[in-house]
């Protein structure tokens, strides 16, 4: 649990080779391997406010410029604003209340003059910095939501007119490329013309390819005034010079940023700022493009539909003590704890990293791997794409695949590298593999001890349930200095039971043997 | 209890004061205010009069302490006697408050677990807000909100909004709980004793 919270010192190396601590990888049960924040995809599933929880469509949030229609932001301190009810007097005419009584008692004759009416009115209020809304002069509201007036700034016009603009060129320039593809590309009259067969007009088609109709008229973009530069900008007043200036009427850095329109200079301009929307996200392997990380899709729920964590699968390593002080040059041990999360023993193999050439190697290998992956893909998606499109599965036409536009697009993968951190010590590998026992609950509450079976190899110091704590041997290098740290590495290679299998003929749970390289600090060396 | 060396508890008549809270040295309290249980008033240097219509609630703490200088004098035997320590109206002491400054205004408001050091002057309308701690010698302007990690300032435009609905509530609620110290001091009676 400690290395939730703050950097670990043991890190584990991704299968892209960005170090990491287990609590921020995830394990992708079809690879299987390790995935870091760089080896996922990262999909908005849906908006929602974080203050009052509602769920808000996409569409609807990008109309609503990703805000929320109800929640606010104090602008002095950027806290959630809160509502606040006084009740107000409401003075009433004597005529007005002549005609009320008459309405609601009717045979009450005399209405009392000296009746009052209190109302409800609402301000907003920060609950941290104790700016309200009647700091700036909105008067108060008579409902709670709904009614607060949005501050238009200044320069609205002219920022819709420059957002017209550029929306105008960005559909020309899009229209221009088309064009320019479509003439570029030769006619080819080798295959009957799909018209011919299918009955469809040129226009439906180019519709339902995403091209525009060809009889649409271009888009031009309105001429807008240019911004103009200007020389004057201005001299500072003078009493800046001589008064003394208060700093509690000017606003900060960050409170002009997070009023982007108007960057306020003053404080009496800071007006309440609509909530940010928040996402759920799911994550989503590069490489097999299955789910590691799906939420559940309502807002107020925390839990998730899929949730591949790395430390639910692969073995959690923490550093328990070195041995010794760290001296360089001289033989130490650290002891480890490695437990196992899951609920089929594991069989542990503890080796050393590979050497740079090695992993080198593995890279060159790997992304050859993808290559070959990826054409045969692209190749057999647009043979498909294209049988569709003609109906006529005879069609070998290699010379059309290299209209790309037709071939779908796949993922692009984050380039392996090799791990940056180097390490400084030698290791000694245990000359035996270990069984790490399975993840049990409800040993825990067993009374009786433990029996140990079988004689333990010598490296074990002790074993609890799915626990191990174990020693392991290293040497620093003899040219480190004091006060530098100490890295080891290893290469634990464990055994992985897949519950899920990718082909549906085979029901029974497939083992694997995984490796994953951990880089431990152990602490530096001493005086 | 701790030693009742010369422990000298007014408290005026209409306040609420909890059994439970720990009152040490000679302490004024005025009409009005309420004292949660385990609140602390140490009059460690001198007098302490709390002004009219305080809360101060559970595991606060006001203290009028001796500083180093006057410890050594009172060591030695020689300490004049110090000035009372005046608390205005108003005040809200929350939560966990430690509050030690040399004087202390009205209609002010410490929050949760702030701490105020002895160099401290509070004005009025003042706003130490949660878990700010002051320690240098400074004078709050009047109406200075102070918030956030960073200890951020800003002035309270709004005016102070008044505890009395709080303070009826609790005046209601709490005997039913808790033992009140029983009010020893009338100021009407007092005055036409005198
Ligand atoms: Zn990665
Ligand atoms: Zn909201
Ligand atoms: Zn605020
Ligand atoms: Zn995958």
């Amino acid at each position: 649990m400690a290395n939730f919270m703050q950097d670990s010192v043991v890190k584990y190396a991704c299968s892209c080779g960005i170090l990491n601590p287990i609590s921020k990888l995830f394990f992708c049960r079809h690879c299987p391997k390790l995935r870091c924040g760089f080896c996922v995809c990262h999909e908005v599933d849906s908006n929602f406010c974080s203050n009052c929880l509602e769920n808000i469509p996409s569409s609807e949030a990008r109309n609503k410029k990703n805000c929320c229609a109800n929640c606010f932001n104090c602008p002095c301190c950027h806290h959630t604003l809160s509502a606040r009810a006084t009740t107000v007097v409401v003075q009433k005419k004597p005529e007005e209340g002549a005609k009320d009584g008459d309405g609601a008692a009717g045979a009450d004759a005399k209405p009392d003059p000296s009746k009052v009416i209190t109302k409800k009115m609402y301000y907003l209020s920060c609950l941290a910095c104790r700016w309200t809304s009647r700091d700036v002069g909105i008067p108060d509201q008579s409902v709670a939501t709904g009614s607060w007036p949005d501050n238009e700034c200044a320069y609205q016009t002219r920022f819709n007119a420059l957002a017209e603009y550029y929306q105008a060129v960005v559909q020309q320039d899009k229209q221009e490329r088309q064009e320019y593809l479509r003439r570029k590309t030769p006619k080819t009259h080798k295959f009957p013309s799909l018209t011919d067969r299918t009955g469809l007009t040129v226009s439906i088609i180019r519709r339902q390819m995403g091209w525009s109709d060809k009889n649409t008229q271009k888009a031009k973009p309105v001429n807008i005034a240019p911004a103009q530069n200007t020389e004057d900008v201005g001299q500072l007043p003078e009493s800046i010079f001589t008064q003394k200036i208060n700093l509690r009427n000017i606003t900060t850095v960050k409170q002009r940023h997070n009023q982007p329109c108007e960057q306020p200079f003053t404080i009496n301009k800071l007006y309440p700022q609509r909530r940010g929307l928040w996402i759920k996200r799911s994550l989503r392997c590069r490489e097999c493009e299955h789910n590691v990380i799906k939420p559940e899709y309502h807002p107020t729920s925390v839990k998730y539909r899929i949730q591949l964590f790395a430390s639910y699968h692969v073995p959690d390593v923490l550093l328990v003590k070195c041995d010794q002080p760290l001296k360089a040059g001289e033989p130490n041990a650290v002891i480890l704890k490695l437990s196992n999360p899951t609920l089929h023993d594991m069989e542990i193999n503890i080796v050393e990293l590979p050497t740079e050439e090695d992993e080198l190697k593995l890279i060159e290998e790997f992304k050859r791997a993808c290559t070959l992956k990826d054409t045969s893909l692209t190749a057999a998606t647009a043979m498909d794409s294209l049988k569709s499109l003609t109906g006529s599965p005879s069609l070998t036409g290699t010379a059309s695949l290299t209209n790309t536009s037709l071939v779908r697009q796949t993922s692009i993968l984050e380039e392996p590298r090799v791990v940056k951190l180097k390490v400084n010590s030698k290791l000694q590998p245990p000359e035996a593999s270990f069984i790490l026992n399975l993840r049990d609950d409800s040993r825990e509450f067993d009374d009786e001890p433990q029996t140990t079976t079988k004689s333990e190899p010598e490296f074990i110091v002790s074993r609890k349930s799915n626990k191990v704590y174990l020693s392991l041997k290293f040497i620093p290098d003899a040219d480190l200095k004091t006060g530098d740290d100490v890295y080891v590495g290893f290469n634990m290679l464990y055994t992985y039971v897949n519950t899920v299998t990718n082909t549906p003929e085979k029901k029974e749970p497939t083992t694997h043997v995984l490796n994953c390289r951990i880089y431990v600090q152990v602490g530096s060396i001493e005086a | 209890m701790p030693p009742a060396e010369s422990n000298d508890v007014k408290i005026m008549n209409k306040s609420i004061v909890c059994e439970d809270s720990t009152l040490r040295g000679d302490i004024t309290i005025s009409q009005g205010c309420v004292i949660h249980p385990s609140a602390s008033i140490l009059a460690e240097a001198g007098p302490i009069i709390l002004g009219e219509n305080c809360i101060v609630e559970e595991y606060a703490t006001i203290a009028y302490r001796l500083t180093e200088e006057q410890k050594r004098q009172k060591e030695e035997g020689n300490l004049e006697p110090c000035p009372p320590l005046v608390v205005g109206s108003n005040n809200v002491f929350e939560v966990g408050c430690i509050v030690e400054a040399q004087k202390i205004g009205d209609k002010n408001v410490f929050e949760c677990k702030c701490y105020v050091g002895p160099e401290v002057v509070v004005t009025n309308g003042c706003v130490v807000g949660a878990a700010v701690s002051l320690k240098c010698k400074q004078v709050l302007p009047e109406s200075t909100v102070i918030y956030g990690r960073d200890c951020q300032q800003r002035e309270a435009i709004d005016k102070y909004a008044y505890q009395t609905l709080q303070i009826d509530f609790l005046r209601k609620v709490l005997p039913n709980y808790h033992h009140l110290r029983k009010p020893n001091q009338d100021p009407k009676r007092t005055r036409s004793v005198v």
